[in-house]
């Protein structure tokens, strides 16, 4: 229990620094870092991992027209409702935790372990300036460049392999879904997935600096911890505001009476 | 009698130190044991003393220093140490230039001189060694780039921490060149050397 509050409380002050300290992102090597975090987060992940993630997102689209035996309403709400406002997010999130996440928390409790962040203190560098400000930043950007690049390649996989289930063309599919989108859409996955590159940054931050102890077998345990934990918290993330813009919960099944 | 640049007393369980530097000399402090010495070098770069020690840099205690005053201090000493190393996944030029770089000062064209000038008198190649991870430089050449880190922020006290330990008999030759290259940059600075009894 006192854990938990410690980490809430750790949380928070995180947060309310990296807040006040934004401005200090101009300053040359920490914006050095940010852009640095940026590439690995982002480009070096559009490479590989997001093109597998977006397979997944086809073949989820394929099974569930299939066994809907779904018509192009219902099949262009699948693809607006669950792909792109939903899984998109939630599979760039996952990308980012498995690959940011556990860098970041593993390097962070290795510099601590080492001395490193040590060093940079009598040098006179804040931890939080040069350390946690780029990586909450920078993540938070590449998450959100991520989910756009998820939602965009698995909506488009999702419309061009459809025809070939359902009795609809391309354009017929690309047409209807034009006509249902909304910019609340976009601003709702743009604000979520900087929300979950936040949340992701943050805590694994938080434990990479706060190792439960300063020998090498700590690294583990923090990335393990940080890792539960960001996934933990991008999933309350989106139940919230699932339930918060739209009135619904776990995919519809919980609705308000809104 | 000689104004001093540090004064350092610590009690503990096992031994009592009491250690002093005259200002602008060369001292060579030996404490009993390694965690004395962390001790004392920690006090010295933080300005601050734990329980049962006691410090003055530069005639100012630093028990009753404001946190000002002793970032005030902190910024007049410099060390080459394994307290203080080097941050594994930049390269040399970017250690070297970091502290600059995030203070504004001096400009990243004067540590780069300063840096070109140190390197050339220990006979290393600037841009082959600005390149170079830590991990892929010898125990001397990390010890050159974090002098030359400590160098690029002009301390009025340097401190040499166990500077020997882990070179091989022809480097320990190059460590003079620290203290020359030191000299030729602060004339009226102090010099520390510390190090543990047993290997005095």
């Amino acid at each position: 229990m006192l854990q938990a509050l410690r980490e809430i409380e750790g949380g928070i002050q995180l947060s309310l620094n990296v807040a006040v300290r934004a401005p200090r992102l101009a300053v040359p090597p920490i914006f050095e870092s940010f852009l640095r975090q940026v590439y690995f987060t982002g480009v070096t992940a559009a490479t590989g991992v997001v093109l597998r993630a977006c397979l997944l997102g086809v073949i989820i689209i394929a099974v569930l027209m299939d066994m809907l035996d779904a018509d192009v309403d219902l099949a262009v709400k699948i693809l607006l409702l669950l792909v792109f406002r939903e899984l998109g997010p939630l599979a760039a999130a996952a990308v980012v935790i498995l690959r940011t996440g556990t860098a970041v928390s593993a390097e962070m409790a290795m510099m601590r372990i080492s001395g490193q962040t040590r060093a940079l203190r009598y040098l006179g560098i804040d931890l939080y300036d040069y350390l946690v400000l780029p990586r909450v930043a920078g993540v938070m950007l590449a998450t959100a460049v991520l989910t756009f690049y998820v939602q965009f390649l698995a909506v488009l996989g999702g419309l061009a392999l459809s025809p070939f289930i359902i009795e609809a063309t391309f354009t017929e599919l690309a047409g209807r879904l034009f006509e249902l989108f909304t910019p609340v859409d976009f601003y709702y996955s743009v604000i979520k997935s900087l929300l979950f590159g936040y949340a992701v940054a943050a805590c694994c931050c938080w434990h990479g600096l706060n190792p439960p102890d300063l020998t090498q077998n700590a690294v583990p345990k923090v990335v393990t911890r940080a890792v539960m934990q960001s996934a933990m918290l991008v999933l309350l993330i989106n139940a919230v505001f699932a339930y918060v813009v739209f009135g619904i919960l776990f995919f519809g099944l919980v609705k308000a009476n809104v | 009698m000689s104004e001093l640049a540090m004064r350092y007393r610590r009690k503990s369980a096992r031994h009592e130190i009491e250690l002093s530097a005259p200002k602008g000399g060369v001292t060579r402090l030996h404490v009993p044991d390694e965690d004395a010495k962390a001790h004392l070098v920690t006090a010295m770069l933080k300005a601050r003393c734990e329980p049962g020690e006691e410090l003055e840099l530069f005639g100012e205690a630093a028990s009753t220093l404001a946190p000002a005053g002793r970032a005030r201090l902190r910024a007049k000493v410099g060390a080459v140490s394994p307290i203080v190393g080097l941050v594994a996944n930049l390269n040399a030029w970017e250690n070297i230039a970091l502290p600059a770089a995030y203070h504004g000062r001096p400009t990243l064209e004067q540590v780069a001189e300063l840096a070109r000038a140190v390197l050339g008198a220990f006979g290393a190649d600037a841009a082959a060694f600005f390149a170079r991870l830590p991990e892929e430089l010898g125990v001397l050449e990390r010890k050159l780039a974090s002098f030359v880190r400590s160098l690029v922020a002009a301390p009025q006290l340097m401190i040499f921490d166990a500077l020997e330990d882990g070179l091989s008999r022809a480097e320990c030759l190059h460590t003079a060149r620290f203290e020359a290259e030191y000299r030729a940059r602060a004339p009226q600075g102090t010099l520390v050397y510390v190090d543990t009894q047993e290997e005095a």
